[in-house]
This record gives structure tokens, C-alpha cells and sequence, in this order.
């Protein structure tokens, strides 16, 4: 009898599911009137679960070096110790709303977040967080306050002058992080290439290529956000002067690299107001020749950056880009 | 000696007497599921394979997440021929302008090496040969392979050349650099996504100027690039000619996005007297 006691634990400890044990049952029953083939059936135990106390490994039982300790006994119960199981739903759902409200408040989510319905502007073509991979044609306009370092050799001139920026760029937008709502995903930051063309007086135009970065503080059309740029920029042509700082044709001019970038804090993909600064690295190398050098140069500028598809943008940087070729002298 | 299995512990009655006490305590059989039997028409039997296999669905999209489309963005021809480069265009036209800037480093006795701009004005197609269909049923059908023909122009910042030693030095330069040039590209597409992003190999020829000799020679052109879709992406291109290799890294845009900012940028200089 104790060894049947041991074949019944063993089968319920390999019992399988109900399903499993449904298709099995008519070779079961079958084999359940037929000695050998019960034993058959019953092989699958042979290698029993390692639930199985009382099978040991010889393995063990060779290591006489390693003497098992004794199990603790166990605190004996108490007559006077009650238990009881609280009886729980009968069926699903087996949380109420203090449980959802739990969760809710240990992961931070919110309880009624915002639902957006309305979809973006112009399929993408202005920025939205509602929009994922996109592309956006910028245009800004700008106050700018420029300088250029002088020569040692000449006595130490220093020129600063006002003057105003254009700046006319293509912005890739990658999402690189988003958020969801419901079903609905939202793209949080952006961060992707971006390059385009800079315009400041006397035909200074400079080529630039970098990344753009936006981070959006809400999910509307109308979001804040906050964007920063950076990227190389290079010299690509000005008005040559004459002897007398005659303003001659627009020419290729060749440049270092050097570097721009600016912070912005923009309304959705309208416009945003932007702060930065660049810095043109001189080409001084021993080697040139003293009419070929030029010398280290920057400018910080403060403006106004827009989606030229609103229009406005476009107009006020092609507007600035003008004035400022006929209203500034370069020194 | 310890029994090796439990058949070897039990007599065939106890343990069919076991087994059938257990067998009855269990649920009656349920009929079989009909979804077994459904027919499958040929025309949705998927071919298996890294080609075929779709991007996974989502749950959850964007909420400007455009409709599913079976035709691509600015196409004609159902997809035959594209206007901007797409993932499952058959062919594309390419039509985009670049900025870039890098150096210029002549022969080592024609003088030092100089910064390099351009910019640079590119037309020509891509065809996309072996494109697979996942099944009969689906119209869109993709390839990682692309090949095209590609032609560009480029205006770059002039030479200065400084020959002989300190004694006997002759300086000379140029105001701008020329080049024209064309190619054969090879893309392979990475993914499956819309405007996905693709590796760009261009190799090809290129005349330009050569340094201040006032010659246009042919020389080698070639250029590594990535895509993103037809839109825009970076470039590192090089031209190789004799005595004068140039070397840049640039931004390229689709006609569509860079055409208003060379307008507008024309537009400033002129209204503004520049030009």
C-alpha cells in the first residue's frame, strides 16, 4: 500500500492539463485493462519531477564527506491558533478601483490624461507631437550683433557692428523618445539632421550642417517646445570689395569651419524664439599668404524661427535677408 | 540498491488501478475546434523568408499616423515610378541639392592644404531591379537593392596654389571650383518602414578644374551616403583629380524641401542688391 501511495503522488505531480489529459484518455482507458500496457503508461514517470523526495541520486549518497544537516523541527501549532482563507470573487475581474487606482498612482499615470482627436497640420509638413518621422523647412529672421577679431599686425582693430541674419534650413525630425496615451503615440523629443543656409550683410552667406533638437512640454497642436541646434558652418561666398570697400559681385569665398548654435522656445511647429550664436574660425595658417587669411569672426543674434509654410517666417527672413544687404555697411 | 524507475517499485494492478482513478476525476472530452478546418486560398499562402517577412504590427501608432497606403508618396504609374524616393518604389527620380565643406589638399608641392566648400545641384534615377511581393494579394512588393544613374554640379570655393621655396615663391588662385560629374549609385534600403533609411554607394567620374592651371580634367568621383527616404540625409564625398582631391561632408535635401530655400536665399540677395 505504501507503494501505491508513492505511484499516486507521483502521477498527480505529473498530472497534465485538463486538455491534455482529455485527448489522452482513450488509449488510457484502453490501457487500463491490460497489465502490461499499464505499465507502459505509467513509464512516463520514470524520471519523476524533482518534486520527488524519495529518489536519491547516488551521487549524493557517495559523498560521504558531506554530511547532510538536520532539518529544523518544526514549531508545532498551537490549539489555540485560528486560520482563515478570505474568500475572493468568483470570477474575473479580480481588482476593483482602489487596486487600478494603486497602480495608477505607484507608476505616476495619470488618471484622466488628455485625449487629443484632432490630427496635425499639413500631412506632418509642420511640426506636431502628434506626427512621428517628419520633415520641416524653417526660416529665420534676425537681430544680430557681429564682430570680427583683428589683426596683431594692424594696431589692434576690433570692428563690431549691428546688423541683421537670415537663416533658411531643412529639419529632419527623428522621434527618439514618445509617449503613449491610450492607443495613440505621441512623439516627446525629436533629434535629427538638419542643414540650410545662413545670410548676413554685405553677401556673407554661409552653408551649415548639423542636428536639431525639439522637446516638446505638452501634447496639442499648440505645445511648447523647446529645441536646440548646433552645426558646423562654412563660408561659401560674399560680395568682394574693392580698394575703396567698393561693393563688388558675389563670389565664392573660402572659409574654416566653424561652428553656430542656438536655443529656441517655440509655440507647435509655428515659430519659436531664438537665441545663439556662431563663430567663424580663422584661416591663418603660416604657410598662406597674407591676402588669403582671414580672421576669426562671430556674431550672436536674437529672432524670430518659423515653418515658412505659415508664410509670416518666410517673408520676415527674406525681408531681413534684404534690408540688411542694403542698410549695413561691413567694415 | 535504489529502484530506477517507478514501474520497478509497482505491480501493473496498483498502477492501473491509480490511473484510472485519476482518469475518471477528469472532463469529458470537447468536441474538436472548427477553426481547424478553414480553407486558405492560395492567393494568402505568405512566402517564408528574411525578403518577406513585414514590419511587426503595433497596437499602437500616431496619431497623424497616415492611412495605410498601398500606393507611395508622390507616384505614378501604381508606385511604378516615384517623384521622391520611397521604400517601395520601383524607380525614383533624385533631384536634390547639398551644402558641404571639407578640405582641399593638392600634390604637396603645389602648397598647403585649404578649407573647401560647395554647394552642389544633383538630378538622375534609381530603379529597384529585385523587388519581392510577400504574396499574390499584397500590391506592395520591396527590395534592399537599388541602382541608378546620377549626374550633379557643384560651385566650391577656388584653389590657391604656392609653388618654389621661400626665395622664389609663385602664389596664385582661383575665385571658384567647377565640377561636373557622373555616377552610378548603389543603395541598399535597411528596412521596411516608410521613408526608411538607406546606404548610398556612388562611384562615378568628375571633371572640374584643377587647382589654378585654368585645365578641366576627369577624375574620380566617389561618395558615401545615407538616406532617409527620398527627403533628405549626409554625405561624404570625395573627388579625386590629378594633383587636387577634395573631401567633404554635407546635407542634401529633395528639390521639394531645398527648392524654397535657394529661392529664398536668391530672393534676399537680390532684393537686397547683392547679386
Amino acid at each position: 500500500m505504501k507503494l501505491s501511495v508513492s505511484v499516486l503522488y507521483a502521477l498527480l505531480a505529473s498530472q497534465p492539463d485538463a486538455d491534455e489529459a482529455t485527448a489522452a484518455q482513450p488509449d488510457a482507458s484502453s490501457a487500463a485493462t491490460d497489465g502490461d500496457a499499464a505499465t507502459d503508461v505509467a513509464s512516463p514517470t520514470e524520471d519523476p519531477p524533482a518534486a520527488e523526495p524519495e529518489v536519491r541520486t547516488p551521487a549524493a549518497e557517495s559523498s560521504p564527506a558531506v554530511s547532510p544537516e538536520p532539518e529544523p523541527e518544526p514549531e508545532p501549532i498551537l490549539d489555540s491558533e485560528r486560520y482563515t482563507v478570505a474568500g475572493g470573487p468568483d470570477g474575473p475581474p479580480f481588482y476593483d478601483d482602489a487596486d487600478t487606482a494603486s497602480l495608477r498612482a505607484r507608476h505616476e499615470i495619470e488618471v484622466e490624461p488628455l485625449e487629443r482627436t484632432e490630427g496635425p497640420r499639413w500631412r506632418c509638413l509642420i511640426a506636431d507631437p502628434a506626427c512621428g518621422r517628419s520633415v520641416e523647412v524653417n526660416a529665420l529672421a534676425a537681430y544680430s550683433f557681429r564682430g570680427r577679431q583683428g589683426d596683431v599686425s594692424g594696431g589692434g582693430n576690433d570692428p563690431r557692428w549691428h546688423s541683421g541674419r537670415a537663416q533658411y534650413d531643412v529639419w529632419l525630425n527623428f522621434p527618439v523618445m514618445t509617449e503613449v496615451v491610450g492607443n495613440k503615440k505621441f512623439t516627446r523629443m525629436t533629434l535629427a539632421p538638419k542643414g540650410g543656409l545662413i545670410a548676413s550683410d554685405g553677401g556673407s552667406t554661409w552653408g551649415n550642417l548639423g542636428m536639431a533638437f525639439r522637446y516638446w512640454l505638452g501634447r496639442g497642436r499648440w505645445a511648447p517646445a523647446v529645441e536646440f541646434t548646433s552645426a558646423l558652418s562654412f563660408k561659401l561666398g560674399e560680395n568682394a570689395r574693392g580698394m575703396d570697400n567698393e561693393r563688388g559681385d558675389w563670389t565664392m569665398t573660402r572659409g574654416p569651419v566653424g561652428f553656430t548654435a542656438d536655443v529656441g522656445f517655440g509655440l507647435g511647429g509655428f515659430g519659436s524664439i531664438v537665441v545663439g550664436g556662431q563663430y567663424d574660425s580663422p584661416f591663418a595658417r603660416e604657410e598662406i599668404s597674407d591676402e588669403y587669411r582671414t580672421a576669426a569672426g562671430g556674431a550672436f543674434f536674437i529672432g524670430f524661427r518659423g515653418n515658412i509654410l505659415w508664410g509670416g517666417p518666410a517673408a520676415a527672413a527674406v525681408a531681413t535677408h534684404a534690408v540688411t544687404q542694403r542698410s549695413v555697411q561691413t567694415p | 540498491m535504489y529502484p530506477r524507475t517507478q514501474s520497478d517499485l509497482v505491480s501493473p494492478t496498483v498502477s492501473a488501478f491509480a490511473l484510472s482513478s485519476l482518469l475518471a476525476a477528469s472532463p469529458a472530452a470537447e468536441p474538436a475546434d472548427d477553426t481547424d478546418l478553414v480553407e486558405v486560398s492560395e492567393d494568402d499562402v505568405d512566402e517564408y523568408g528574411p525578403f518577406f517577412v513585414e514590419e511587426a504590427p503595433s497596437d499602437i501608432e500616431f496619431l497623424a499616423q497616415p492611412r495605410p497606403r498601398t500606393l507611395p508618396v508622390l507616384s505614378v504609374g501604381n508606385g511604378s515610378f516615384c517623384f521622391v524616393e520611397g521604400t517601395f518604389c520601383k524607380a525614383s527620380m533624385i533631384l536634390s541639392a547639398d551644402i558641404g565643406a571639407g578640405i582641399r589638399a593638392p600634390a604637396s608641392d603645389e602648397g598647403p592644404d585649404i578649407p573647401y566648400a560647395q554647394f552642389t545641384f544633383r538630378g538622375g534615377f534609381t530603379v529597384r531591379p529585385a523587388m519581392i511581393r510577400p504574396n499574390r494579394s499584397r500590391r506592395k512588393s520591396w527590395g534592399a537593392w537599388g541602382f541608378g544613374l546620377l549626374s550633379s554640379w557643384s560651385r566650391g570655393t577656388g584653389s590657391i596654389t604656392q609653388r618654389g621655396d621661400a626665395q622664389s615663391q609663385e602664389v596664385d588662385s582661383t575665385d571658384s571650383t567647377t565640377v561636373f560629374r557622373i555616377a552610378a549609385v548603389n543603395q541598399m534600403w535597411l528596412s521596411k518602414r516608410n521613408h526608411a533609411a538607406h546606404l548610398d554607394f556612388t562611384f562615378g567620374g568628375a571633371r572640374s578644374d584643377v587647382l589654378t592651371s585654368g585645365e578641366k580634367l576627369w577624375g574620380t568621383h566617389a561618395e558615401l551616403a545615407m538616406g532617409f527616404g527620398g527627403w533628405g540625409g549626409m554625405f561624404l564625398s570625395g573627388d579625386f583629380l590629378d594633383r587636387d582631391t577634395r573631401v567633404v561632408l554635407g546635407f542634401r535635401g529633395h528639390g521639394i524641401a531645398a527648392g524654397p530655400i535657394v529661392a529664398m536665399a536668391l530672393a534676399g540677395l537680390a532684393a537686397g542688391g547683392a547679386l
